[in-house]
Order: C-alpha cells, then structure tokens, then sequence
C-alpha cells in the first residue's frame, strides 16, 4: 500500500472541511473494507484518507413508525441485520446484509459503503432499489437529498459531487402488508460476488397487491424490472405462466455482461429463474397472511 | 510519518507507533504478536481475525490507528498464567481440528467471538460463523466438531464467555 497521511474528524462539519482543503487528493472510508482493498491494489490512491468512523452523527439505525427506517452512513453490515425493525418489515434488506461476504467482514463492512462503491454486484443495492431509499447527503453546498433511482450512474460511479458525504439513507416504511426477499446467485455460499442477485418486496396497499423487483450485477446500473412488476400487478397468487412472463421480462430488462463469475447467457437465464422464485415467495408469504 | 496509537492489547495498555497505512495486522506481528497470520490480505482468508471490543473481525481490513482505544484479543489472550489452554484451544487439540496450523488462530477467535454470542449453537450456526475463515487441510469436519465440544465444555464449565482469562 503506498504511503498517504490519515485524518480522523470527530464530526461532520470537519470532516467536510478536511475534504474540501484536500480536493481530489482526498478519500473517505467508512469501514473500508473496500478502499483498503482497492489501495492495496492500487486502484486508488487517496493522499489523504478521511476516516469517517469517529463520526457520531453518521452512526446508528433508527425505526420512525409509518415513515421509515433510517440507516446512518456507519451501521455496519451486522448491525443491520440484527436490527429488529430491519428484521421485522424489511426482510429483502436483511436477506442481503447476510448475503454479504462473511460475518466477520459484515462486521466491519457498512451498508452505505457498499452502496457508496456503486459496483454493479453491490448486494445491498437491489434491496435499496425495491425499497426506493432516498439518500440524505452532506456537502460544500449543504444537505441534499438524492433519490437511490439516481445515484448509482454506472459501475463505480454515482453522482456524488467532490467532498459530499452520504449521511445516512431512508428507506420508506413498505406498509403493514408487505413481504420481501433477496435470493443471491454466487459460486459459494460466504465470500462470493453475486452473479446474479434478485430483490423482490410485494405490499398489499389500497389499490391492491403491488410488486417491486429489482436485479443486481446485471447490468452497469441498476436494473428496476418495471416491465415484469407491471404484469404481476393486483394479482395476488400469480400462477406459472404469469411467473414465466414476468421472469422473461426481468431477463429483458438487463443486460449483462460476460466475466469470470458468468457468461451474458447464464445471467440472462438466472434473472428469469430468480425472479420468479423471489415473487413467488413474496406471494406465498403473503398468502400465509403473515408480513414479510 | 509514524504516529502513536494506544489500545488494549489482550488486557494490557500498549501503545504502537505506526505509519497511517500500516494495518492493525502489520502492526501486530511487527511487535511480536505471531499468532496473527499474514494470508491474502485482503479480507479473504480469515487467518489474521482478531477480536476487537467482541466482534470478530480480520485485522488485514483496520488500519492500525483505526484502534485507537479499542480492545483487541488475540489467542495469546486466551492462554491462562501458567500457560493453560482456553477450552476452544483444548478443544482443537483433542478433536484434531489443527493440522499445519495456519488457519487456526484466526478459526480460533471466530469461534471465541461466536460463542460469547451463541452458547449453544448449531451445526449450521457454526458453518456460517467460520464461513469466513478457510482452512486448506483439515475439510473443516474436526474443526466443527472442536466448536461444538468447545461450546459443551464451555457451558459445563459455567465459564463466563467473554472474560479474557
């Protein structure tokens, strides 16, 4: 790793500061599991690492009933997956957070900085996608609020400007009758890059059963499967030929490339399949009369 | 240029002086702490996992000054006065859950770190625990069994996880 100087702000106000004397040169980490790994590599290399885990304003989740769950720049991994309200109405979340590497990264790894490194096969992005999470920023020009549809604007690109901060996200509270999941393709169980990942959340609103599904590492952005949600609107037991519509409209709406971990044609496949699985236990579940 | 950083090494007050890009890893081992293995570090192989203020996590992935009055455990910790093993250890002695031995200081702190939290766990709640630990030998069947022994003896013993004897 090559030589650089390391600050440690104690609030938000340095923090942004520090970003703002040091420019381009400047680097933030949150838990850093990425960037040490991309400056070992060197990938990246900052001058000035600003290490952001001193911070208490960007640390905690907090639950607000009927609004939404709020989830601090500095929650790690574990602390989300454990969290109760995560537990209890935000079931495609969790199932992501335990999908993330291993226990002992997830220990150290944090959600927003997994959303931060805006890699296609981020797993925390699809589930941040189905529960349409707005991202809450601090930077030279004050807080903002960046919808999680614009963020991510290609593979590790996102539209963060030069020295804001994300502060913490807010994902919606999906309503009392709602079920969700993230089923992940990987080559292992722990430790594996998804080549494909699947979040599926159905809510029973007013207007009847509504589907949000949204497939990760398929694509250089996010990929929001509106066409295949829109053919399994209002219906509540979606039987095999609806599911095989809307799994060929999930495949539709990606386009993936060919890597190590897959081929174009075998992630192509798999977003069909996994889309169909994922809505079918939402739906199931659901049926159960039971929440997520 | 090196800076202080002060923490708790295994109950004592240390204090390392230590470049900003040294990990804790690095800095460990530079001051004689062995049984911190360097693998791929990267966050992959799990052999360099120490235990910090109870979790568990790989010390190739904090950077040193990141410890700053933290508490971090090592197997070292584990080792009584006069040298007795911790009951996880006597347990991966006697289930031969050791063979080049490279994993297992970093199995052995996962496994601390996991059954502090989880007394009484099952098959698949250690798979998952150590899922971020690898092992080239043993195909992890005696280290498993060593787990669950370990959990047995802990509990009989009525041994307060978590207290660094």
């Amino acid at each position: 790793m090559l030589a650089f100087e390391m600050e440690r702000p104690r609030s938000l106000a340095s923090a942004a500061e520090i970003l703002e004397k040091h420019g381009s040169q400047a680097m933030v980490k949150a838990g850093g599991t990425d960037v040490l790994v991309w400056m070992r590599k060197h990938a990246v290399h900052p001058e000035v690492l600003v290490d952001l885990s001193e911070i208490p304003e960007l640390k905690g989740i907090s639950f607000y009933p009927h609004r939404g769950i709020k989830i601090g720049a500095l929650a790690t991994v574990n602390e989300t997956a454990e969290n109760e309200d995560v537990k209890r109405c935000y079931p495609a979340l969790r199932d992501a957070c335990l999908s993330h590497s291993d226990v002992l990264i997830r220990n150290k790894a944090t959600v927003l900085g997994n959303i931060c490194a805006s890699v296609p096969s981020g797993d925390l992005i699809p589930a941040f996608a189905v529960h349409e999470a707005v991202l809450h920023v601090f930077g030279p020009g004050g807080e903002r609020d960046i919808f999680f549809s614009d963020f991510i604007t290609g593979p590790r690109k996102n539209s963060l400007m030069p020295g804001e901060i994300v502060v913490s996200a807010t994902l919606p509270f999906p309503g009392e009758r709602s079920a969700g999941c993230y089923l992940k393709l990987a080559r292992r169980n722990a430790l594996d890059l998804a080549q494909v990942g699947v979040a599926c959340l159905a809510v029973d609103g007013e207007a009847g059963r509504t589907y949000r599904i949204a497939c990760g590492a398929v694509a250089p952005r996010p990929v929001r499967a509106t066409g295949a949600e829109k053919i399994l609107e209002g219906v509540t037991a979606p039987g095999d030929d609806l599911l095989d519509r809307a799994g060929k409209a999930a495949a539709e709406a990606s386009n993936p490339i060919t890597d190590v971990r897959a081929s174009r044609e075998y992630r192509l496949s798999m977003v069909d399949e996994l889309t169909k699985r994922a809505v079918a236990l939402c739906a199931e579940r659901l049926q159960g009369g039971r929440a997520s | 240029m090196k800076r202080d950083v002060h923490f708790i090494l295994n109950g004592k007050p240390v204090t390392f002086s230590v470049e900003p890009r040294t990990t804790l890893l690095r800095a460990l081992r530079e001051y004689g702490v062995t049984s911190v293995k360097r693998g791929c570090e990267e966050g992959e192989c799990g052999t360099c996992t120490v235990v910090i203020d109870d979790l568990a996590q790989k010390s190739c992935m904090v950077l040193a000054l990141e410890a700053e009055g933290k508490s971090v455990l090592t197997v070292e910790g584990l080792v009584g006065p006069k040298g007795e093993l911790h009951p996880i250890q006597q347990a991966f002695v006697d289930e031969g859950a050791i063979q080049c031995g490279f994993c297992t200081p970093g199995m052995i702190m996962s496994a601390y770190a996991f059954l502090r939290k989880t007394p009484d766990p099952t098959e698949e709640e250690i798979r998952v625990a150590l899922a971020g630990n690898l092992c080239r030998c043993t195909g992890y069947i005696p280290i498993f069994r060593a787990v669950h022994k370990a959990a047995a003896v802990m509990r009989e013993l009525g041994h307060i996880p978590g207290r660094a004897r």
